[in-house]
């Protein structure tokens, strides 16, 4: 494990890091010479490109920049804004993976973008491909109230582990792990090939909840416990026993039954444990049994910002609450206790009206990056949802930050109601999308604008995919969106009652027929309708859904279609 | 104007190398990003033909094959899946700007 100086608040590459991604980048540019030469078939290149995060889609390259664990600086994200710019068409997409896409990268100068990316310490390999992805987490990390422990430290460690590693680099198929610190998950965990959660045991030690086999995508499914109650130095040799394992039995023969969450279906998680534990003992006290030297180190480099005292209630915050309701309403939605009294965590909407979620431009990057730098200790997380997050703001500064968002068309006080919408591409950029996806969020976001209307809904997540393959969430959604294709015709299939909360996660039931594009905002407000008819108090909708089925949806929406 | 919807007309497609645009081959062989331009194969003979010298001329595209179109009366050709028209037409909606800010 490798360790720099402790001048940032998250992990600094060290020159192992930048040598790594410099020959990578001379070693991509030589490829790409030799492809333009003609002297590689594609055959032969688009492994080395998907590599490399470099995919061919409808229009155009795009090129998918993973972002570790969903941490920027503010200077990473101007970079990304100035390659957007030079390289792309200024703007760019960030994803429910929390890495960034850019969709009109052209071949002969995707070295020169990576070689800019390498500037600022970032990649895109493992963004693609039959290996280990860029791990995410918690998009509140180490500023949130509910936090045990900041998972990037082990976000950090599995990054290292997991890059370029030889024996992992062709698994069965893709493979995904997320972490959460938090017993309020927001990362995801149960719906990833390995979730991990940190928490603390009744003696007070604090370990890994070891979850396998959850996934979206074709087949749905939630994960289970392979370990209650992992010690934190034991987790490397434990991940790798597991994906050995994987690898070992994992299918090769059927690219859709291939994932390890089908595996542990059709060995039941007992013997996969078995195996596991198995492969475990052979192994746990080997390399990967980090000193704690080398894991206090990693974490050194995550230590808290030191915050100066600020005012816990600020009288400029409370006066504007009362002459301001759009503000107040921010107040509500948009912003999160800090662990430190006197901050706040903002998340930015990327999804103002119409607009399309997860979108910013090359200035609306950088005003981020200038906000982040006056008020966020120039540090930045992106979310699963698809909005950018500012994790220390001053309670002080938070009427600054709004107008300064305000002005970026980023302060829409929408997170977690109906228009913080999660979106793919869909068909608009997707080689693999059947119907689209952003123009029906766009419809939706656009019926539902009002704010007011937006909060006395409440919170109520929308989740749109414009295939199978789910990179929309939808079957977590409250509300999920498929869109499919039906004899050259794009209809969505909706589903209800999805939910990632971490116990209560939930694959969502479809409703029903299949509804053509032009009756999507009509079945929506169906179904928000009929939740607002039989709500209770405090009820959210995923609750009055659990609590009366799905009959009267069903009644409401296939009634006045 | 009536359209030719039998599916027996087919252009040739493919990404361009250099860049990933759209492109279709031409009567002359060569790779062009207007559709109009497109050469058109009539019949299933046709359309085996075009595929060859599509793939014939692929040192500069990627993947060529081929795709269903419709042709009014006046010439004017249209792919028939939405996946195509999306191809040759963009997005079907606007995308932001470079120093676009909204609601600014």
């Amino acid at each position: 494990m490798r360790c720099a100086m402790p001048d940032t608040h998250f992990y600094k590459y060290d020159d192992y890091d930048r040598t790594l991604v410099s020959e990578r980048v001379d070693q991509f540019r030589d490829q790409v010479r030799c492809r333009l030469a003609g002297e590689l078939t594609e055959e032969q290149f688009k492994p080395l490109r998907l590599h490399n995060g470099l995919y061919l889609q409808l229009h155009a390259y795009m090129l998918r920049i993973a972002i570790p664990y969903g941490t920027l600086s503010s200077r990473q994200l101007r970079k990304l804004a100035d390659i957007s710019r030079q390289y792309d068409r200024g703007y760019g997409h960030f994803t429910t993976r929390q890495n960034l896409q850019l969709n009109w990268i052209k071949l002969e100068e995707a070295p020169d973008a990576l070689a800019a990316l390498a500037e600022v310490d970032m990649h895109a390999m493992q963004t693609s491909g039959n290996c280990i992805r860029n791990v995410t987490a918690d998009h509140y990390a180490g500023a949130a109230i509910d936090e045990i422990e900041d998972p990037r430290i082990w976000a950090e460690i599995v990054r290292q582990w997991s890059t370029l590693h030889p024996e992992f680099t062709f698994l069965p198929r893709k493979f995904k792990i997320a972490i959460t610190g938090s017993p309020n998950d927001r990362a995801a965990v149960r719906v990833h090939d390995i979730g991990l959660r940190l928490w603390r045991n009744e003696q007070g030690e604090v370990g890994f909840e070891v979850i396998v086999g959850g996934g979206l995508g074709r087949t749905p499914m939630i994960g289970k416990t392979l370990r209650a109650f992992l010690p934190k130095d034991e987790l490397l040799a434990y991940l790798e026993s597991t994906l050995r394992v994987y690898n070992r039995y994992g299918r090769r023969d059927n690219l859709y039954k291939a994932r390890i969450k089908i595996l542990v279906h059709e060995v039941g998680v007992e013997k996969m444990r078995d195996e596991v534990e198995a492969e475990y003992a052979a192994n746990r006290d080997g390399a990967l049994r980090l000193p704690p030297a080398t894991i206090e180190a990693i974490a050194r480099q995550f230590a808290p910002p030191t915050l100066p005292p600020r005012l816990v209630i600020s009288g400029d915050v409370e006066a504007q609450r009362l002459d301001d309701r759009d503000f107040a309403l921010w107040l509500k939605s948009n912003v999160a206790p800090h662990r430190v009294p006197g901050y706040a965590i903002v998340t930015a909407s990327l999804k103002p009206a119409g607009s399309p979620p997860g979108d910013a431009s090359a200035a609306q990057m950088e005003g981020v990056a200038d906000i982040a730098e006056a008020y966020s200790q120039a540090e930045l997380r992106v979310s699963h949802e698809q909005n950018l997050i500012f994790p220390h703001v001053a309670v002080e500064d938070l009427p600054r930050v709004y107008r300064e968002l305000a002005v970026l068309g980023f302060a829409e006080a929408n997170v977690g109601k109906i228009t913080d919408i999660i979106a793919c591409p869909g068909l608009d950029y997707c080689a693999l999308a059947n119907a689209r996806s952003i123009p029906v969020a766009q419809r939706i976001s656009n019926h539902f604008a009002s704010l007011a209307r937006q909060h006395d809904i409440g919170d109520l997540k929308i989740k749109i995919s414009g295939c199978i393959n789910a990179c929309g969430h939808h079957h977590v959604g409250h509300i999920g969106i498929l869109g499919v294709d039906k004899n050259g015709v794009e209809l969505y299939q909706i589903s209800l009652g999805g939910d990632v909360d971490f116990g209560r996660t939930a694959i969502g039931s479809i409703l029903g027929p299949a509804v053509t594009a032009d009756k999507v905002v009509e079945t929506v407000d169906a179904i928000v309708a009929t939740y607002l008819e039989a709500r209770r108090e405090g009820e959210r909708f995923v609750d009055t859904y659990r609590r009366i089925g799905a009959q009267p949806f069903k009644e409401k929406v296939y009634g006045s279609l | 104007m009536a359209k030719n919807l039998s599916g027996d007309l087919q252009v040739a497609s493919a990404n361009r190398l250099v860049d990933g645009m759209v492109v279709w081959l031409d009567e002359a062989g060569q790779w062009t990003d207007r559709l109009e331009h497109a050469a058109v194969a009539r019949d299933k003979r046709g359309a085996e033909i075009l595929l060859e010298r599509a793939r014939a001329e692929a040192f500069t595209v990627v993947d060529p094959f081929l795709v269903a179109v419709t042709e009014d009366d006046d010439g004017t050709v249209e792919p028939l899946s939405l996946r195509e028209k999306i191809r040759a037409s963009g997005l079907t909606f606007e995308a932001i700007a470079a120093d676009a800010v909204r609601n600014a």
